[in-house]
């Protein structure tokens, strides 16, 4: 361990090292695909070459009759036997279209991709060689891409039960009721008609998203006296035992799902529920054989991890002076097929909208959103869920804005920025608290923007382009049961419990299913420093539903919020029944805040010789719970919950410098300045990491990751030469400064950061493109920027003759 | 996808024309090309096996064709499908026109490319199409130059049908194709 505190309460805030990391490096990660059962068998599916076609027959007779093949599933086995993926317990309560679908497609496949069969066989390469031999007669039918295309009369339809493509519409003014609703639109219409600048533009966001380093996996084991048992890659194991026990009609105690301790990635793709899970609890349901699935990056990049891909045509009203005023939105959002439970695709682009006006004060905003059906893979969460679109597009506007009045953009951000918080925004979201001019000047401070415009002049006389770009961004830190009940039907509280053992030592456990992020090390940090011992002397357990109190999961960075505080909960019941039987065995009137617990014992602060070691009172009241104190007994256990009444949030500030080379439209960025909210920080490392990882996903978001699709609908990008990453080589040195403000609402001032972390970046990086390209009148509007897009750019504003 | 090219074929038009319409030569000049067969006078059906380093596979492709005008033009559209590997849809059109004694060969194929074969991605699918397609034109060239090999085929001496079995590399081509990067996926 690097950091050793003098003293154990000083774990929180300690740079230690990653508890897992010994592990993980060293080849002894147990992730699902290292779990062997006896008697094992392995799925393969069969994938759907079309985007959209009729099934006219499938032909399994020649799979089923390779040597080792168990059986060969079809979407009618999953009609016939099981209910659909449509379960309440997948539905938010929102008023959208929930297209029917079962877990593999019946009668039509919707997009390139489709799972239509699965072969179960002995091993991995019987399966994989068997499901080339299943024949699928195709009757091919036109396909529906564009969601603006498909929203029209007319199109064709993904679904044909639904009456259109129009899966989800939605406004946002601010106002509870229509009539108030129209109210503030009008109100907006107003300040448009009066206003002295006008921006106008429309945004264009391809469809990018995550790739984690593991693929999903599921194992599913099937006993006839405890049921079943599913390992599966999943952020939310909780949430997906119900869904088993719904859609297979198992009794919900006979279902137990487990998140392996170690989860290589989720970045949001691992929380919907997905239908091969099904598959594959259903088959080794039915064949009474553990049966496992890996899927192939392949597989992956087809399906899975496509987020983004939205078009927003958005409006500005402002002052000459600079000052917002106010936005109105139209944006459309292609959700593909959105079969997919939880989110069904649509509840991401629902949350980019409510989050379009950003840290930005606005007199009103009217925003509306509608989200199309295509025949595409349908949208997953990913890390800035739903909100990089939206993000992107008000921060270049904003920029816009900045340009027309002649202002520097940093100031004119700075003069809109919510002055104090709690503030509502003009689309009903709730700021809980932070000081956003605290960050943003420390970014400022640390970007040095006077010193870089001097640069900038001189080597624009030396014929160099340099740019700095600003952007910034509100994220949720957690979100409450206020908003997760409407928008995911599941609860926000987090949940912990704590148990001592006889020894001394903290066993943890929490039903969210952390994803590579550090929980096992941040949460014993914060036992570690409540109970006074060793982060050495703890064990924490996640994602086993067997074992864990009911959470909804590691998502929308509940961590640092909600489990933390949840877990310091527990540890604090569990300091309160301690104390109480110590100051009854020494034989003094005292409460908690009398005693210290620190370097492994418990000291009476009034009289420190009175005291005893940590393990010697824990052991006490464990194994000797006689002479108690009246009405106390025995024994050191504590499941605690923590929810907050409103959802909390956490604020970045991005700063980038590029420098941009006028003969071929490539750019390199030189620097990337950040400024963090982070609450209290439990550790400085892995904060830093988030903010790192955060960064370079918004990056590779930007400039490289694209999901595409011909206009067949035939999905190009199913390996990582076609859909490129960022690496190491791509991306610049990253200077975080914090400007943090302690989180009132969290029993240790934790902010949970991360999630929605990358959003800024890509408007920071354009802006400082177009910062740079300011001679040239050069906007960009559309997502990915790569220099080829510069170069064009350049070439129709005359910048350089060819 | 999109081919277009111009070949150059030392024989007379009418003989070429022949040729592209001779299944025995057409089965010789396709690389891989086992067999051929008539569903009907515009209706055919092909089966191509390839070997590339130690693997071997067959692709079965089928074509119509239409807008025949011998000896001067035609009209193709075929489908190939390579199972796991993917699917091919070909549209062609071929136009002879006669230089001097030989005869200047020009085409237009365009295909969409689906399943795996299509992700494979677009240059490694057009530069393996080229070479097949030069593969093939390099054999037809043999197979019907006037100079008088002993391998030559009898048929080609025929008179040119008014309509007959297809131009057969272009699917065989785009069948070579998709075994090809089916191997290489």
């Amino acid at each position: 361990m690097a950091a050793s505190p003098q003293d154990s309460k000083d774990w929180m805030g300690a740079r230690l090292e990653r508890k897992e990391d010994l592990r993980l490096i060293t080849g002894h990660g147990k992730y699902v695909a290292d779990i062997v059962l006896p008697g094992m068998l392995h799925a393969a599916f069969v994938r759907s070459d079309y985007a959209h076609a009729k099934i006219k027959r499938i032909d399994t007779t020649e799979a089923a009759a390779l040597p080792g093949v168990v059986a060969v599933f079809t979407g009618d086995e999953f009609k016939d036997h099981c209910k659909s993926m449509r379960q309440p317990v997948l539905l938010p309560n929102l008023p959208a279209k929930y297209p029917l679908y079962y877990a593999l497609a019946v009668d039509k496949v919707k997009f390139h991709g489709d799972p239509v069969a699965v072969v179960i066989a002995r091993d991995k390469y019987v399966a994989e060689d068997a499901a080339e031999l299943v024949v699928v007669d195709y009757e091919e039918l036109p396909v529906v891409l564009d969601p603006e295309a498909a929203l029209k009369p007319g199109a064709v339809r993904v679904h044909d039960d639904e009456a259109d493509n129009e899966m989800f519409s939605m406004t946002f003014t601010g106002g509870a009721t229509l009539e108030e609703q129209n109210k503030n639109a009008a109100e907006v219409e107003k300040i448009f008609q009066s206003a002295d600048i006008i921006v106008k533009e429309r945004f264009r966001v391809h469809r990018t998203g995550t790739t984690p380093m593991e693929t999903r996996g599921v194992l599913a084991e099937w006993s006839p006296s405890d049921g079943l048992t599913v390992y599966n890659t999943t952020q939310r194991p909780h949430i997906d035992r119900l869904a088993f026990a719904d859609i297979l009609d198992i009794p919900a105690e006979k279902v137990r799902v487990i998140a392996p301790r170690d989860m290589g990635g989720g970045f949001g793709l691992k929380a919907p529920f997905y239908r091969e899970s099904i598959v594959i609890a259903y088959a080794a349901r039915k064949l009474k054989r553990p049966v496992r699935w890996i899927e192939s990056r392949y597989e992956g990049l087809m399906n899975i991890g496509q987020e983004r891909g939205q078009v927003n045509d958005l409006e500005v009203a402002a002052t000459k002076d600079g000052k917002l005023l106010a936005l109105r939105n139209r944006g459309v959002a292609d959700c593909g097929t959105g079969q997919i439970g939880v989110y069904w695709g649509f509840v991401m682009p629902f949350l980019g909208a409510v989050e379009m006006p950003n840290a930005y004060t606005w007199s009103a905003g009217d925003v509306k959103l509608k989200v199309a059906f295509t025949n595409k893979a349908c949208l997953t969460p990913c890390r800035a869920f739903g909100h990089f679109p939206t993000r992107f597009a008000i921060e270049r506007a904003v920029d816009m804005v900045a340009r027309k009045c002649g202002v520097e953009p940093a100031d004119l951000r700075r003069k809109n920025l919510v002055p104090k918080l709690p503030y509502t925004s003009v689309t009903g979201e709730y700021y809980d608290s932070g000081d956003f001019l605290k960050v943003w000047d420390s970014l400022l401070a640390k970007a040095d923007l006077p010193a870089f415009r001097r640069e900038q002049a001189t080597a624009r006389a030396a014929g160099r382009y340099l740019g700095i770009g600003f952007g910034c961004g509100v994220e949720l830190s957690g979100v409450a049961s206020e908003l997760m009940v409407p928008m995911e039907n599941q609860p926000g509280y987090g949940a912990a419990t704590v148990r001592l053992d006889p020894r001394g030592k903290a066993f943890i456990f929490g039903g969210d299913a952390p994803g590579g992020q550090g929980h096992e090390t941040t949460i014993s940090q914060i036992v570690a420093a409540t109970f006074g011992i060793s982060p050495e002397d703890t064990v924490i357990t996640t994602g086993d539903t067997g074992t864990t109190p009911f959470g909804s999961g590691t998502i929308g960075a509940r961590m640092g919020s909600y489990f933390a505080s949840a877990v310091r909960k527990a540890c604090d019941e569990l300091k309160e029944k301690i104390t109480h039987v110590l100051a009854h065995d020494l034989g003094v009137r005292a409460t908690v805040e009398e005693f210290a617990f620190t370097n492994g014992e418990v000291i009476y602060a009034r009289d420190p010789a009175k005291r005893k070691s940590f393990r010697e009172i824990v052991e006490r009241i464990i194994m000797f719970p006689v002479n108690l104190p009246e009405g106390e007994v025995g024994g050191l256990e504590s499941t605690a919950f923590f929810e907050a009444a409103k959802p909390m949030i956490c604020f970045n500030a991005d700063c980038c410098v590029v420098e941009v080379d006028l003969t071929n439209g490539n750019f390199k960025i030189q620097r990337w300045v950040t400024s963090e909210d982070v609450g209290n920080v439990i550790n400085p490392m892995i904060v830093d990491g988030q903010m790192h990882g955060a960064i370079v996903q918004g990056l590779s978001n930007a400039i490289f990751e694209e999901f595409i699709y011909n206009e067949q609908g035939q999905q190009l990008t199913a390996d990582f030469e076609h859909y490129k990453l960022a690496t190491a080589a791509d991306v610049p040195a990253i200077e975080i400064t914090y400007a943090s403000t302690p989180c009132p609402h969290t029993p240790l001032g934790t902010r949970g950061i991360g999630e929605g972390r990358p959003s800024a970046v890509s408007g920071t990086l354009c802006n400082a493109l177009c910062d740079a390209l300011s001679p040239f009148n050069i906007e960009i509007t559309e997502l990915p920027i790569r220099p080829n897009v510069l170069w064009k750019k350049l070439q129709a504003a005359g910048a350089v003759t060819k | 996808m999109e081919l277009n090219d111009q070949i150059r074929i030392n024989a007379p038009r009418a003989r070429v024309f022949a040729a592209l319409n001779d299944p025995e030569i057409l089965r010789q000049a396709i690389p891989g090309c086992e067999e051929l067969n008539a569903l009907s006078p515009t209706e055919f059906t092909a089966t191509v096996a390839a070997k590339i380093g130690p693997l071997s596979a067959k692709f079965k492709g089928s074509v119509a064709l239409a807008e025949i005008i011998a000896p001067i033009s035609y009209t193709l559209s075929g489908e190939g499908k390579g199972g796991p590997a993917g699917f091919a849809k070909v549209r062609a059109s071929v136009a002879l026109a006669e230089d001097g004694a030989a005869t200047l060969l020009s085409y237009t194929v365009k295909a969409d490319i689906g399943g795996k074969l299509g992700q494979l991605g677009g240059a490694l699918v057009d530069r393996t199409a080229q070479k097949l397609a030069a593969e093939f034109f390099e054999k037809f060239n043999q197979l019907v130059a006037p100079a008088g090999e002993p391998t030559m085929v009898a048929t080609s001496t025929a008179p040119a049908p008014t309509t007959g079995p297809p131009i057969w590399w272009i699917a065989a081509a785009a069948a070579a194709v998709a075994i090809l990067v089916w191997y290489l996926r």
